[in-house]
């Protein structure tokens, strides 16, 4: 998968968390300001990609995960994906 | 995932340790009987739907159908929810006896509707516990009645928050 496609994978399983189109989410809006995301969406976020892309990230990490951009960022970290 | 029981393999946890480890009580509390417990991995629950449960008090004297009398589906979510919080927090030493936390019903996604139970029917829970972080579970499985599929849970979410977070007495009131 390039790195777009893997993007692209991450908007639309995070735009379904946030019960939006995937179109809807940009790639450095913040999904608490614009997305109305407390903070259970984001425990949630966590939780969907840790079980599709089979990765821990630790709890710590979670004030990291604010827009899609950073939590890609975060993703490729953990998988150790060669960007 | 099936619906079959393994003996002997678990724990099963009869009515006062059900409560114990729950903070709901009747009539909300949905779960009479654990079958098998595998603490934090998987649990088997029962909860028999019986004629004398609240949800029926209504009924009209004529149904037109048996759609009047299904058990309803928020209820069944419910128990099942509770069988998801029994498998997180048996054993952990959290329970209706802390008063500091309160157990939060979150979400279900990918809920699906495949039969219904009616009174006389023993539906069997089996839920599989996927991941707990932040005080915040992720659980799936699904609903039977013998060996009907009643409801499969594709995610349901339960959280624990510190009471105080979320009482309204510890918000000021605005202006």
């Amino acid at each position: 998968m390039s790195h777009t496609e893997r993007f692209e994978e991450l908007r639309e399983i995070i735009a379904e968390v946030l019960e939006i189109e995937p179109e809807e989410l940009t790639d450095t809006g913040d999904f608490a300001d614009e997305y109305q995301a407390d903070s259970l969406r984001g425990i949630e976020i966590l939780a969907r990609i840790d079980k599709h892309y089979k990765v821990e990230i630790p709890q710590s990490e979670l004030p990291e995960l604010r827009n899609l951009k950073a939590t890609y960022e975060a993703v490729a970290r953990h998988a150790g994906w060669q960007d | 995932m099936t619906a079959t029981l393994h003996p002997g393999a678990g724990t099963a946890l009869e009515f006062p340790a059900i409560r114990a480890a729950l903070p709901q009580r009747y009539p909300l509390l949905l779960v009479d009987r654990v079958l098998d417990l595998r603490p934090g991995a998987r649990i088997e629950t029962v909860k028999l739907v019986s004629a004398t449960d609240p949800c029926y008090a209504g009924v009209p004297e004529q149904p037109g159908g048996p759609a009047a009398y299904r058990y309803p589906a928020s209820l069944l979510i419910e128990s099942f929810g509770q069988s998801a919080a029994l498998l997180w927090l048996h054993g952990t030493g959290t329970g209706a006896g802390t008063d500091d936390a309160v157990l939060l019903f979150v979400a279900a996604r990918e809920y699906e509707v495949h039969g219904h139970a009616y009174p006389g029917d023993t539906v069997r829970h089996v839920v599989e516990l996927e991941r707990v972080i932040a005080d915040t579970a992720f659980a799936t499985g699904g609903s039977w009645v013998g060996d009907r599929c009643i409801a499969t849970v594709g995610s349901l979410t339960a959280a624990r928050r510190p009471r105080a977070a979320l009482d309204p007495a510890a918000v000021p009131p605005p202006g």
